[in-house]
């Protein structure tokens, strides 16, 4: 019966391949590199869907309700612990994983799964500061830039409207942690933030086509944006502020009801291969966690400093949580008080 | 002569709003088809025409399987909801008003009211749980989904064709002994045909639009156009997000031209 079912399911998707298997992966949407996914479809005759969501919120709350049918999920750093919590995804068998090995040390012992017993790394990124040097030439590796901006910048300067990174960055510049709750280190952000605002030109998301343009001298911006900018137009500069910046990780994790664990743990295997995980970098442009890939990477992201943060800045990057309680309120209420 | 009757297009400053509103509803979508021409990468930026951006949409296979999957479950739908508002129309208006026919309407007509995120929640719950107990992960759910919604858009132009229907018509076959089949067959279909293709295309497009329902019970491998396009948010857009969209756009005119011409009357 059931299989009756599976193949009028097959007939009414319209896919007519045979294969040996399937795998279902559920991942943002434009982020799996399809030249990935052929060959490992190739080498291992399985065929792999991809289902695309927009939020890790969308992501949990169909996978929560269950019978999803996905095998692989993709949230981000703190959502894995969410999702293993609610008992959403299982103990990886690292007898299973040989290549788990090559997770670089730094993406080993990470906050939200130490050991790495739970997920693997897809890709990760940070946000900071985008300078073109033509225009500024001192020290771009600092906040200042957009809280305290020296006097070549006020007025060409952009701050994209995301409420978490940017209050992330204001507040560990300030002194504070990310979602910190005190409210006389949050006093003191809203000062600050409130005073430089007069010196920014914008609040605007299309940073790689106005910085590329020289509508902007600088602005706060994602790295893999800022590595596109570089390529335009070799002048611009990526920033790692030295008073902290924000990082992010999205990271595999394979659901308990996984109807095909066994091709599941093939596929994760196979990402952490460095020359697979550089191919997911070059479709996505960022960085993958995998020690060893660099040299398998496109040219232009070989060595990329927006990819590889220098040594004394490595430390520096805390990663995002969503806030709650009375940090969330602080932030709301500045925010709501920046955007007027 | 004074003119008596009161016209709200003699208020002050209506063709201003008038004009405003129009401009508000299409210059976005004006904007969106200009740039699915635009040869550079940005969406807002204008570079030269080039018709690249169609040739990437087209080549990509997660396009290609969305598009696919889209065309299958609106054909579906809209086959299977015109079908059940048909039946719908028929049994409340060809007939003596009854008790409880506004609460029947209402009923019909629920889709329009209840917030779609609600029945999506809903659809959900009930639709995993379907799922876990038969196995089954195809098309099906989100073909019957969609159909439940599309009832409505279905139902309304054949309720509103059959209410415009000259009964005696009817009442003239079963005169001259036609059988309530024969007067169904060759009386009531023909008249009520334009309603009910008109019906199913407007059905079609509707099913063809939904993002928040699919999006809720997709099962694995069936992202539609629209739920590709909402993936498509976190990462950077490129204009081959408006050559889709373009194209959608495209063939939702199509369809609602012909659904005027249909309903239009002939007179």
């Amino acid at each position: 019966m059931k299989r009756t079912l599976t193949l009028v399911a097959m007939l009414m998707a319209g896919t007519a391949a045979h294969a040996d298997g399937e795998l279902h992966l559920y991942n943002w949407g434009n982020y799996t590199s399809p030249d990935l996914v052929k060959k490992f479809e190739e080498k291992y005759k399985v065929k792999v869907t991809i289902t695309d969501f927009d939020s890790n919120n969308t992501a949990l709350a169909k996978v929560e309700a269950g019978g999803s049918g996905f095998d692989l999920v993709v949230p981000s750093a703190g959502f894995v612990k969410i999702f293993a919590e609610k008992g959403l995804i299982q103990e990886l068998d690292l007898s299973k994983l040989p290549n788990h090995k090559n997770i670089d040390p730094a993406w080993m012992n990470v906050e939200w799964d130490p050991g790495r017993k739970w997920s693997v790394p897809w890709q990760w990124g940070s946000t900071g500061v985008s300078v073109n040097t033509k225009d500024y030439s001192g020290d771009i590796n600092t906040s200042a830039i957009f809280m305290d901006p020296p006097p070549e910048l006020v007025g060409k300067l952009n701050v994209v409207p995301e409420m978490g990174d940017v209050l992330a960055l204001a507040t560990m510049y300030e002194g504070g942690k990310i979602c910190d709750d005190d409210p006389a280190v949050m006093k003191k952000v809203r000062d600050a933030l409130i005073a430089a605002k007069p010196k920014w030109m914008a609040m605007d998301y299309s940073t790689v086509e106005k910085m590329t343009k020289h509508d902007y001298s600088a602005t706060v911006d994602w790295n893999g944006s800022t590595l596109r900018q570089r390529l335009a137009v070799p002048e611009i500069h990526y920033g790692y502020p030295k008073e902290g910046y924000p990082l992010w990780m999205d990271n595999v994790v394979l659901l308990k009801d996984a109807p095909n664990a066994e091709n599941a743990y093939l596929f994760m295997d196979y990402i952490m291969e460095p020359e697979n995980a550089a191919m997911l970098s070059a479709f996505a442009r960022y960085a993958n966690g995998i020690a060893g890939s660099e040299p398998f990477m496109p040219d232009d992201m070989k060595g990329a400093p927006e990819l590889y943060p220098p040594a004394e800045f490595k430390d520096k990057g805390h990663f995002l949580t969503v806030c709650t309680g009375k940090a969330l309120e602080y932030q709301t209420a500045i925010w709501t008080e920046l955007q007027k | 002569m004074a003119r008596r009757s009161f016209s709200v297009t003699d208020l002050p400053g209506f063709s201003t709003v008038a004009m405003m509103v129009f401009a508000a509803l299409y210059a976005p979508m004006v904007v969106l088809v200009v740039y699915s021409f635009n040869q550079g990468q940005s969406p807002a930026t204008w570079e030269g025409f080039s018709l690249d951006w169609y040739r990437v949409a087209w080549a990509n296979d997660e396009v290609k399987n969305a598009t696919v999957n889209s065309l299958i479950i609106a054909t579906c739908a809209a086959i299977l909801s015109t079908v059940l508002a048909t039946f719908a129309a028929l049994g409340t208006t060809r007939r003596k008003a009854f008790k409880g026919q506004t609460f029947i309407y209402a009923m019909i007509n629920q889709p329009l009211m209840v917030p779609e995120i609600v029945t999506a929640v809903a659809l959900l719950i009930v639709t995993a749980a379907i799922k876990k107990f038969t196995g089954y992960a195809g098309l099906g759910y989100l073909i019957v989904a969609h159909a439940a919604f599309c009832i409505p858009f279905a139902y309304l132009p054949i309720r509103a064709r059959l209410e415009g229907m000259d009964l005696t018509l009817e009442t003239a076959a079963a005169d001259l002994y036609a059988s309530p089949w024969q007067t169904f067959r060759r009386v009531t279909l023909p008249l009520l045909a334009p309603a009910i293709f008109a019906g199913a295309m407007l059905a079609f497009v509707t099913s063809l639009d939904d993002v928040v329902i699919t999006e809720f019970i997709k099962s694995p491998g069936q992202d539609t156009l629209p739920t590709y396009m909402l993936g498509q948010l976190r990462r950077a857009m490129k204009p081959d997000v408006n050559a889709i969209s373009t194209a959608l756009l495209a063939l939702t005119l199509v369809l609602l031209s012909l659904f005027y011409l249909l309903t239009r009357k002939k007179d």
